[in-house]
């Protein structure tokens, strides 16, 4: 995928966030609008990117996991929580996938990973997360998706 | 009356079922259908279907629990007894599978006295030691839940318990989807493997525990809807497959998502029968997954050994869960809890801010797990360094796999050493189990390090061995296959063209030995090649003379045959080795054994090492 069109799935990840974790929070409300744009990162995947670069099969999840570090940045309570659930899964992504990508010849994206790991132990020592914290966060996730 | 009827039931599946797993035992992977392409058949597929539902049943109990979602406690049971009945179904598959099944204790990875070490590059080492260390954490969690009524203190673990498996859950089913994705099957390649198959895991494990809800008599919503919305899940992976590689099977698609849609029928979801027949569909629907998956050509033999394999894992699983869950009726149903009954204290709303890693939970898991990761590191690299991979590149992503399980695995002894140490203080019986413990496990210990039998048994090979002090004499071709069906077929095969299902999944696949090349290399170089060792291959300069060596050598070049063509199977492999980082094709280059310091000595066993590799 050329680089324009990932910085603009960071945007896409971005955008979609807005209709995540409305109250009333209910289980369907949420899982379809999660499926649905997982669906739409794959659509927009399957469209802008090259579907024979190996790096292409988890990419729409990668960028599920993007909006959902995002959207964590709203929550009410307990943010310090499931933002660390949220940049571990998509450091999950980045690992594993990496491995599995790494048995077909590609190499591991370690810079990623390690930018990741490191927030993930960052944000273990937040304490409050203000509305500072929240945009230095939100401009180091896209740091991490469009440099990395 | 419903248990009676499910110990029957179960029995009925259990005992054709022996005589498949019987025959399976004795014939070796020859006895059940194989796909040509994958070389894996029925027993994997029962093994991912398996291992499926028991990450589920923890999962579910312990995910639930940290995460602070309310749970009754006969539920979440339930869920853990599932998982571990579930566990016991699922292990016996990957020692059948292997085809030589007294030497399973060649996955586990950890040196033993004669200094070789199990190749940590393949999957198959990943998931011995994830689940073992998953099973035994399972366990615990399972018996710190039964025995919390009567022990408070064990009520604290819990939490920290449910905490450690979390991530170890998601983590061994990440491995198990790397069995696949780490291939070079085509079908098999796929970086989103790890999160699809972990929410196929949850998929059936919630199907299984409805199912054992409906037998139960009761029913839990939150399941029910979670079962939805996982099926909205495993529809969009479903599409990613079709998206990526046009692959879409209809069967599938019905039992696993289009079925589950009845949910939205009151009448349907209202019904124990309803219920019970959506759940069915959901587990027969993702079985079919799995087969599908991991036979893609579809064999057409699909013969009654197959057949008897899915009857004995079904009976299996149904007569252990019925009898356990009848021998543990009191505990898990308690004097007075009945389902929908909360299953501890509701925690107090704590409404101030909370400094970073200053929770309870923090503070009780903080130093074990913090020795965990010690531990770990430690041993990656002590791995890594290990004298046994001087000639075989490993990486970190080869060992790392490893990482979390050990954390878990030392966190979860220090979490509950104090505690054991303190109910165990008062009671006789808890000593002796515990002393039966260890002792059982250094037994095992020890009978891993010292490793199998190097001695030729008549058992084994048919023909009595000469004893010692009679290897002056040059052995005939009656002895050289006496020790060759002793020492070398369980890799190089009985009739020399390998054990294809021990050689694939624990080592590099070797170059097919043919006559014209065992006559180019002679019988020197590859004489110095079986007393010396290889990367993979053990020393036999203290186990076997050189005339026997050599007679060895002869007995293979009988083997040979004069041309092997290449098999149809390996057609993909040479395209995605050209960019692989540790190739097979590398590995004779490199593996050079470490013993040989003869510069002549070296260079033939370079010229050799194209041989034995």
């Amino acid at each position: 995928m050329i680089p324009l069109m990932n910085a603009f799935a960071c945007l896409l990840a971005l955008a979609v966030t807005v209709f995540y974790w409305r109250s009333p929070l209910r289980i369907f409300k949420e899982t379809v609008i999660i499926v649905g744009s997982l669906a739409l990162f794959c659509v927009y995947s399957y469209f802008a990117g090259d579907m024979t670069d190996p790096q292409m099969q988890h990419y729409p999840f990668r960028m599920l996991a993007l909006a959902l570090c995002f959207s964590t940045t709203a929550l009410p309570n307990k943010r310090r929580r499931y933002l660390l659930i949220a940049e571990v899964m998509w450091l999950w992504i980045e690992f594993f996938g990496g491995i599995a990508l790494y048995y077909q010849g590609v190499d591991m994206p370690w810079t990623r990973i390690l930018a990741l790991a490191v927030s993930v132990l960052g944000s273990t020592f937040l304490s409050r997360i203000s509305h500072e914290m929240e945009f230095a966060l939100m401009a180091y996730w896209i740091a991490v998706w469009v440099f990395f | 009356m419903i248990f009676r009827i499910l110990l029957y039931v179960g029995l009925a599946l259990l005992l054709p079922g022996l005589a498949a797993l019987g025959f399976s035992l004795w014939e070796g992977p020859a006895a059940w259908s194989l796909d040509a392409r994958t070389f894996w058949g029925v027993p994997i597929s029962l093994f991912v279907f398996w291992i499926g539902i028991a990450h589920a049943g923890t999962l579910i109990s312990a995910i639930l629990l940290a995460l602070g979602v309310n749970l009754d406690r006969r539920t979440s049971l339930l869920a853990e007894l599932t998982t571990l009945c579930a566990l016991v179904v699922a292990a016996a598959f990957p020692l059948m599978h292997l085809g030589v099944v007294e030497n399973f204790y060649m996955v586990i990875p950890f040196a033993d006295a004669r200094g070789s070490f199990a190749n940590v590059r393949s999957p198959l080492v990943w998931d011995f030691c994830c689940i073992a260390v998953y099973a035994v954490l399972s366990l615990v969690y399972f018996a710190i839940h039964l025995l919390a009524d009567r022990f408070q203190s064990l009520e604290d673990l819990r939490r920290p318990m449910a905490w450690l498996l979390f991530p170890l859950v998601l983590w061994v089913h990440t491995i198990v989807s790397l069995d696949f994705a780490a291939t070079f099957v085509p079908n098999w390649q796929g970086a989103f493997f790890p999160l699809y198959f972990i929410t196929g895991a949850i998929f059936s494990g919630l199907a299984m525990v409805n199912v054992l809800l409906v037998a139960e008599g009761c029913r839990v919503r939150l399941l029910e809807k979670l079962m939805l919305a996982c099926s909205f899940v495993m529809l969009l992976f479903w599409g990613w497959i079709f998206a990526l590689r046009g692959e879409w099977n209809f069967s599938v698609f019905a039992f696993a998502a289009l079925l589950p849609q009845l949910w939205w029928v009151s009448s349907v979801r209202e019904s124990a029968f309803g219920r019970l027949a959506i759940s069915l569909s959901v587990l027969i629907g993702l079985w079919l997954e799995r087969y599908y998956l991991v036979l893609p050509t579809n064999p057409e033999t699909f013969g009654w050994v197959d057949a008897g394999l899915i009857a004995f894992s079904l009976g299996l699983f149904t007569t252990l869960l019925v009898f356990l869950r009848v021998k543990l009726r009191k505990p898990i149903e308690g004097g007075e809890l009945v389902f929908g009954e909360l299953d501890e204290k509701q925690a107090p709303v704590v409404e101030h801010h909370t400094e970073p890693l200053t929770s309870r939970e923090f503070i009780v898991l903080r130093f074990p797990l913090l020795l965990g990761v010690l531990v770990a590191l430690v041993y990656t690299l002590w791995a890594v360094a290990s004298p046994a991979f001087e000639t075989t590149a490993v990486g970190v992503p080869n060992v790392f796999p490893l990482f979390y399980p050990i954390v878990a695995l030392v966190a979860t002894i220090v979490l509950c050493a104090r505690p054991a140490w303190n109910i165990g203080r008062g009671s006789r019986y808890l000593k002796i189990a515990f002393i039966v413990i260890a002792t059982l496990f250094a037994f095992l210990a020890g009978m891993f390090y010292a490793g199998g039998s190097s001695t030729p048994s008549k058992f084994l090979t048919g023909v009595e061995i000469p004893a010692e002090g009679d290897s002056a004499v040059v052995p005939d071709s009656l002895h050289a296959r006496a020790i060759w069906n002793a020492r070398c077929s369980s890799c190089h095969g009985v009739d020399g063209k390998f054990n294809e299902k021990f050689i694939r999944e624990f080592y590099p696949v070797p170059q097919k030995l043919t006559a014209e090349r065992l006559d180019s290399l002679g019988e020197d170089s590859l004489v110095h090649v079986i007393m010396g060792g290889r990367a993979n291959m053990n020393p036999y300069v203290d186990r076997i003379t050189e005339a026997e060596a050599r007679a060895l050598v002869r007995y293979m070049r009988s083997l040979a045959p004069a041309h092997i063509p290449a098999p149809e199977t390996n057609e993909t492999a040479p395209e995605t080795n050209e960019t692989a980082p540790e190739t097979n094709e590398a590995a004779p280059e490199t593996n050079i054994p470490a013993a040989s310091s003869d510069p002549q000595q070296t260079e033939s066993l370079q010229q050799s090492s194209e041989v034995t590799q």
